[in-house]
């Protein structure tokens, strides 16, 4: 594109300006360059029609609202969010305003983070003071997946330090104060709750409207419910009446997870649907409140209780790994010859029609079948992993 | 691929991106008009708006394939509730309970279904690097999978679209991280880089015509040696007040002070510490932890403490680097903000410092001491370095905090720069774990658009 001209007006009031301020510290550089142009565009002229504007409307108009209303969001105010949502906020007086990131949704809320304190707290807890994963969620108030994610992050952060790896410190820094924390309470005060805890994922069974009638007489409660669901049959009467509770099924499944029952036959068979008591993360906290409500004036024989339940439950879930991991270890011989780079994991080939199918050429079958052809060669394969290994 | 996530004025459309165009773009949004339109039209534009948002770098026929009618949520349980009743208070009567006075026994919120539309794209590697603030939008996001800054569970990844399983954890490299969320360059600094590029080459030809001729200068330097020893008595006083005062300009720093005068300052505080710290016996001091550097300063200052304050004494802070960072946070902070409140504190105290000053150099007072540390702190954590690829020292990118914030499913750690993708995004009662810019009147035609299959 040949050089754009500026209109005549506009380089006769820039040049002396610019010849007389070149002292000036700014654009030092650029002085000699711009007034020789200017000056040959002066000398001749091709033609007598102004330079577009070099500015659409659309622009200007968003550096105008840049520069008054959106300069508020160019830097941060530490410790206090800065949404967009904080224009239109300033008629109404709301507390909840200031958490919601996006103006037109008002489902979506920022929200807090666990801070560097409670981070390291959660840490110690887990680590040094040998607490269980479980314990420390109820104490704190934090999901158990984000007490394993953090331990494993607090690790990895101790490694790089110690190996001396570069890190995101003002990064980090800046991060926490843009966003909301919940902080590691003083010695004394309760801990704020980081999350809800106990939350019961939905069921997809849970999703259909089933008429079923019940005579108003009889009470009909949540392990009834999931057997609708499931379209189980009704339970027989001497069964029903050993549950005083649907809690009581909680205690029953952690010593026995064998002890679900299951409808359908072959590929359609599902276990039936539990109660929410038996769902949750935490079931041993409506056992708690269930012996409160027993027991409300004996606050010491309730805890000392819910220590031994949890003490039990610890013990049980760490004898099911230990039973799994032999169970894996016993089923894969692993190989691992001298100076050699690799294991080698040995497992025997189970050949059944489930594995191999009806014919013995089945596409998840092992090893190479006449007439079918290798993973990679088959159309459409893709090759993207869909995990990695820790 | 080519990028076509421009911000364009003309078409306003909200991207997954920093830019001060998105947010203006975000800001004067409207949903668009249903009246006379009908309902295909209104799932159309529904669908184009939060396509353009939700993985706009993914193929229309790839979105579709990922796309289930199916949407998670889960329902908070009260343990206490759950304990008082067994169910069969809730379906009492004729199966809806007992009237209460018309009000139902469990009050909840309506869960937002639709909002959940996009949460399958949410597991793609690229997006969750940008959910987790370690990119300015997905499309950076993306190349730094790419150009592989990215590992998956400690093992390199080269597809952005890895779709993260509950329990991975995914880290990029820090330096990265820093240039996505930092300001840019000057042309001043980039030109400070290539000078200080230029001057090392230059250097390192040196030092290997030096090292031959290195025996013959030793003596020389002995006797500079000498001469040093005697001087120093007399002006350790005088470092003292004159490292105090660059501690103080490079701390208290205000907005309007030049960027270029600032990185002067700041070079010059470095160059002093550095000369005063040359002096000690041990030839590693310069390497070592900020406590010992901090401790031998003040040793060869022979700087004291003043006695009358004595509320705390030289106690080490813990070793861990963000709870000595916290402090300086705020002065940080109030150096580029408009906020000065911990700067007021500051100055403050170096009024009450100059004065004492006068009387005697070497007392300082408890927040001198901090100051001076402060100072350190800064210097090691976040130093002024032109050969990075971002401007130094680092400071968030502008209007970064408009869009700051990190969804539930991610737990985060920033001095890392390392996040674990927890579980899948899940609606509860009243809030959807989806971030997205758009309200009821968009979400649902984008879901009811998809329901339908067209292909």
């Amino acid at each position: 594109m040949p050089p754009r001209m500026q209109s005549r007006s506009v380089s006769n009031t820039l040049l002396p300006y610019l010849t007389s301020t070149s002292s000036s510290s700014s654009s030092l550089s650029s002085i000699p360059s711009l007034s020789s142009a200017s000056s040959q565009c002066l000398s001749r002229q091709f033609s007598a029609t102004a330079a577009p504007q070099a500015q659409t409307k659309l622009r200007r108009q968003m550096f105008e609202w840049l520069n008054n209303e959106g300069s508020v969001f160019k830097h941060h105010v530490p410790g206090e969010t800065n949404y967009l949502t904080r224009l239109k906020q300033r008629g109404g007086n709301e507390g909840s305003e200031t958490s919601r990131p996006f103006p037109n949704n008002q489902h979506f809320i920022s929200e807090p983070i666990l801070s560097e304190e409670l981070r390291n707290e959660v840490y110690s807890r887990v680590v040094e003071q040998k607490k269980s994963v479980r314990v420390v969620s109820v104490e704190l108030g934090i999901d158990m997946k984000r007490i394993a994610a953090v331990v494993r992050l607090v690790e990895l952060e101790k490694r790089q330090r110690a190996q001396g790896k570069p890190l995101a410190l003002p990064y980090a820094r800046a991060v926490h104060e843009m966003v909301p924390t919940t902080p590691l309470a003083e010695k004394g005060e309760r801990q704020t709750y980081h999350e809800p805890i106990n939350d019961l994922p939905a069921h997809p069974l849970t999703g259909s409207q089933i008429f079923y009638p019940v005579p108003e007489s009889r009470s009909f409660n949540r392990v009834e419910a999931g057997r609708v669901f499931s379209g189980a049959p009704a339970m027989e009467h001497s069964e029903a009446t050993e549950i005083s509770h649907p809690s009581d099924l909680a205690e029953k499944i952690m010593e026995d997870p064998n002890s679900i029952g299951w409808v359908g036959k072959g590929a359609n068979a599902r276990q039936i649907l539990q109660p929410a008591d038996v769902r949750i993360p935490h079931p041993h906290l409506v056992a708690q409140e269930r012996d409160r409500l027993a027991h409300p004036n004996e606050r010491l024989a309730v805890a000392d209780l819910q220590a031994k339940r949890l003490e039990r439950q610890d013990a049980l879930e760490k004898e099911r790994r230990e039973r799994l991991q032999a169970r894996r270890e016993k089923k894969t011989n692993i190989v691992s010859p001298e100076d050699s780079r690799f294991d080698y994991r040995i497992k025997d080939t189970i050949y059944t029609t489930e594995t191999t199918g009806v014919d013995g050429r089945g596409s998840k079958a092992t090893g190479r079948r006449y007439g079918v052809p290798h993973r990679d060669r088959t159309r459409g394969e893709v090759k993207i992993p869909t995990r990695v290994e820790a | 691929m080519r990028n076509r996530a421009s911000n364009t004025l003309s078409k306003g459309k909200i991207r997954q991106s920093w830019s001060k165009y998105n947010l203006y773009n975000m800001q004067r949004f409207r949903s668009p008009p249903t009246t006379n339109r009908t309902f295909f039209q209104q799932k159309w534009s529904a669908k184009a708006a939060s396509r353009a948002y939700h993985g706009e770098q993914v193929r229309e026929g790839q979105w579709k394939r990922m796309f289930n009618h199916r949407i998670r949520s889960v329902i908070p349980m009260n343990a206490s509730d759950l304990a008082a009743d067994d169910g069969s208070l809730v379906s009492s009567g004729r199966g809806s309970g007992l009237d209460k006075g018309g009000k139902p026994a469990y009050q909840t919120r309506p869960t937002p279904y639709t909002h959940m539309t996009f949460a399958p794209l949410e597991r793609r590697l690229d997006v969750a690097i940008f959910r987790a603030l370690f990119a300015s939008s997905a499309r950076q996001a993306r190349q730094f999978v790419i150009h592989g800054a990215v590992t998956v569970n400690g093992q390199k990844m080269k597809h952005p679209s890895y779709l993260l399983n509950p329990g991975d954890l995914f880290q990029v490299d820090p330096d990265r991280v820093l240039y996505a969320t930092g300001h840019t360059k000057t042309p001043y600094e980039r030109r400070q880089g290539r000078l200080a590029q230029r001057k090392a080459k230059a250097q390192s030809s040196e030092g290997a015509e030096e090292a031959e001729a290195a025996p013959e200068t030793e003596e020389s330097k002995e006797t500079a040696k000498e001469e040093t020893k005697e001087t120093e008595k007399e002006d350790t006083k005088e470092t003292l007040k004159a490292l105090l005062a660059q501690a103080k300009s490079v701390m208290s720093a205000g907005k309007n002070t030049l960027a270029p005068q600032r990185k002067q300052e700041l070079r010059g505080f470095q160059q002093a510490v550095r000369r005063v710290l040359s002096r000690s016996e041990s030839s590693t001091v310069l390497a070592d932890s900020l406590e010992a550097q901090f401790s031998q300063l003040t040793l060869l200052l022979k700087a004291k403490r003043s006695e009358k304050p004595e509320k705390k004494d030289v106690k080490p802070r813990p070793e861990d680097a963000f709870a000595t960072d916290r402090g300086d946070a705020e002065v940080a902070s109030a150096k580029k903000d408009t906020e000065a409140t911990a700067s007021d504190k500051l100055s403050e105290a170096f009024a009450q410092a100059t004065l004492g000053n006068e009387v005697d150099a070497s007392e300082l007072s408890d927040e001198e001491f901090d100051t001076l540390k402060r100072a350190l702190t800064q210097m090691r954590d976040n130093p002024l370095d032109n050969s990075k690829t971002y401007s130094t020292p680092w400071q968030p990118r502008q209007y970064m905090s408009a869009f700051a914030f990190i969804p539930r499913y991610l737990e985060v750690n920033q001095n890392i720069c390392a996040a674990v993708y927890l579980r899948h995004p899940v609606a509860r009662p009243g809030s959807a774990e989806v971030p997205t810019p758009f309200g009821e009147s968009i979400a649902t035609p984008a879901y009811g658009w998809y329901l339908r299959r067209r292909w």
